[in-house]
């Protein structure tokens, strides 16, 4: 069972690490033609931000769906055959949203805001229907993924107790819970909920694609399509820190469980995950203004259980603990460190006084890709470390210095641009004539494509070390185990 | 305000770097029970946490943008739309767009003929004044004062399709 288990877990690995590394081509490709190094026509250019930022989001959050999974399994009956079969949907989406994208051009943005996918669109109609038929494939197979955890969590440990209420109320159970599957169901609710909501935006927009007299209206609709890109997002995020809560304990010697506050905290993340997102319509003045209160109140909220609860809970786990510093454990730590960094400029950024400033600038993926590329990219790649029983130690720390250099570098420039005011989502820079924003727009690019290299060079590395040490004996043990 | 979001960026940014080398480097030796003093700090942070986001909340949301300067009478008025990709401007009681007076609040009446677009304003300096979404079916009401004599751009702020990076238009303030 284990090993069938264990199979089913590399196949959503192996897909969500590959989806990564084209998606960082496609992304330098952008950077180089931001930097005026390379030319590519504008609708071009947009597919591939599309592809990119769907590839990114959707591809990420499938693998960390699977860390979960393979972790619950542990002790809970998840099914196989749902496994296989999300499986099976997820590739079918994703390669009918390549095909949409890459070569029918369709390119409205990650978030595709209405009615942009049917008005003047660069791209022929067939491929906005591919991309909301594959799009909502995805959502379906994210869907059953997530149930059938929940079930299987509900089945072991009995539906009442997943989100840990026996501890807020103080008492203290017979049978402790595992703060794993606190956070799993967490995320399986989240994410389930996030996921619905895409569902429900998606068959609008079908709908609207099928007769084009439907209209829709565009503030809704911005609505439910953020609730969704929000929630997966910040999921994926969670299921990383699944990830750290379940394998820390193993490096640091000292116990991680679920206690009154750490089940205070991940209720509160659940709720402030599903509100926060009100965040990303701060610039949407006719939204009514108690829903941006709410967006500020719940973003500065959701800094209070990440830092007290999640953060300082690494940290406790590392102090003094003479823990030594292989892969797992230094990746998890700089990963926290990294999710932290996104998210002090997140909640800069969350200030709606502040977003005037920094709304669509290059600030907003600044902040998201730091969350991503050196926080929950860290934590998936230390759980690969530990789950391949990797060998190759000093391979895989070397080519995380040359992630960090090359992560932190390429964040920087995004951060420079915002900064400065450079518009996010801009194919070129050179028609902006004021201030010296195209100048440094193009240099920034090119920079950061620089440093993207260097990073997608030394996570080429890292894969390789996955498997460069690893001895017959313990691949052995591995498969006996 | 640009300058202090960028600022207290780089210090937390700082301060959460040197946290985790500090937290490596004390992992060197192996003591029982050894975090206690994290807890410690913890009791201390959490309370102090609150009690920051609660004062910082409490300053940025009265300077909220949806009713800046809602108590003086705009000086001019002017209605936005975006189009597909070019912005079209008109001022309440004039023929055509003139020249904004410097100084003093304007209005600006923010729409969209066809699909959602993002208006920015950008000042002679190339620093952005204030911005606003332009989406079709609902008008967004922002006032703004621009200080500085020149010309200002006016710089899409949300992707629009093929043409958005140039999508530019240009209002004159003496
Ligand atoms: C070294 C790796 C990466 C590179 C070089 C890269 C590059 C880029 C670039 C150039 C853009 C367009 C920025 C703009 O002008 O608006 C972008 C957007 C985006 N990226 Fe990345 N990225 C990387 C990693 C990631 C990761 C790990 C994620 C995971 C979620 C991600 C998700 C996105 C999303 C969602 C967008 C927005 C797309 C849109 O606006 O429609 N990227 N990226
Ligand atoms: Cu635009």
């Amino acid at each position: 069972m284990e090993k069938r288990n264990r199979n089913a877990t590399i196949a959503w690995l192996v897909v969500s690490f590959a989806v990564f590394i084209v998606m960082i081509g496609l992304g330098i490709t952008m950077r180089l033609a931001q930097g005026l190094r390379i030319e590519i026509p504008p609708n071009t250019f947009y597919a591939l931000m599309t592809m990119h930022g769907l590839g990114m989001a959707g591809g990420l959050f499938a693998g960390a769906l699977s860390i979960i999974w393979y972790i619950i399994s542990r002790t809970c009956k998840v099914s196989l055959a749902v496994s296989w079969f999300s499986w099976v949907l997820f590739l079918i989406g994703a390669v009918a949203l390549l095909y949409a994208t890459l070569i029918g051009g369709f390119g409205p943005g990650w978030y595709a805001l209405y009615p942009l996918p049917f008005i003047n669109a660069a791209w022929p109609s067939w491929a906005t229907g591919v991309a909301i038929i594959a799009l909502l494939i995805m959502g379906v197979s994210w869907l059953l993924y997530q149930l059938d955890m929940l079930r299987a969590m509900a089945a072991q440990y009995g539906a009442s107790r997943l989100l840990a209420w026996e501890y807020i109320a103080g008492k203290k159970p017979a049978e402790p819970l595992p703060a794993v599957i606190l956070i799993a169901s967490m995320c399986a609710i989240a994410g389930a909920l996030g996921t619905l909501s895409g569902a429900v935006t998606l068959i609008l927009y079908l709908l609207k694609w099928i007769s084009p007299g439907v209209s829709l209206d565009a503030l809704l609709l911005k609505n439910t399509m953020f609730m969704f890109g929000h929630v997966i997002v910040n999921v994926c995020i969670y299921c990383g820190l699944c990830a750290v809560y379940h394998l820390m304990p193993k490096y640091s010697g000292r116990p991680w469980g679920v206690n009154r506050i750490t089940a205070i905290a991940w209720n509160a993340t659940l709720f402030f995950v599903l509100f926060a997102y009100f965040h990303h319509l701060y610039m949407d003045f006719a939204q009514n203004k108690a829903l941006h209160i709410i967006g500020q109140i719940t973003s500065y909220g959701s800094a209070i259980p990440a830092t007290a609860v999640s953060l300082f809970g690494i940290a406790s786990q590392v102090y003094k603990s003479g823990m030594k510093w292989r892969f797992t454990p230094t990746a998890f730590v700089l990963g926290g460190m990294g999710w932290a960094i996104g998210g002090v400029a997140a909640v800069v950024d969350s200030t709606i006084m502040v977003n005037s400033y920094f709304h669509n600038t290059l600030w907003v993926p600044a902040h998201f890709h730091t969350y991503f590329l050196v926080g929950y990219i860290f934590m998936f790649f230390g759980f690969l470390h530990d789950f391949f029983n990797s060998k190759a130690e000093r391979f895989a720390i070397s080519s995380f210095v040359g992630m960090l250099v090359g992560g932190y570098g390429f964040l920087s420039m995004f951060y420079l641009g915002g900064y400065y005011g450079v518009p996010r989502r801009y194919a070129a820079y050179t028609a902006i004539q004021v201030g010296d924003i195209a100048n440094k727009g193009a240099l920034f690019a090119s920079l950061g494509a620089l440093f993207a290299a260097v990073f997608l060079l030394s996570a080429i590395a890292f894969a390789i070390s996955l498997f460069a040490g690893r001895s017959k004996a313990t691949a052995e043990a591995v498969a006996t185990t | 305000m640009l300058k202090i979001a960028g600022l207290v960026t780089l210090i937390l940014d700082i301060i959460l770097v040197l946290t985790t080398v500090f937290l490596m480097w004390s992992a060197r030796k192996a003591v029982e029970h050894g975090n206690k003093p994290v807890y410690k700090v913890r009791a201390y942070y959490a309370p102090a946490l609150i009690i920051a986001l609660i004062a910082i909340f409490a300053f940025t949301i009265t300077r909220m943008p949806y009713r800046a300067l809602a108590l003086t009478p705009p000086a001019a008025t002017v209605k936005v739309t975006g189009h597909m990709w070019y912005w079209q401007f008109e001022q309440e009681g004039q023929p055509a767009l003139g020249a904004l007076p410097k100084g003093e609040v304007i209005e600006f009446a923010v729409t969209a003929a066809d699909v959602n677009h993002g208006f920015g304003v950008f000042d002679p300096d190339g620093h952005i004044v204030g911005q606003t979404q332009a989406m079709p079916g609902y008008t967004n009401r922002v006032r703004m004062v621009l200080e500085k004599p020149g010309l200002y751009h006016v710089l899409c702020m949300e992707y629009c399709g093929l043409v958005h990076q140039a999508m530019i238009g240009f209002l004159t303030v003496e």
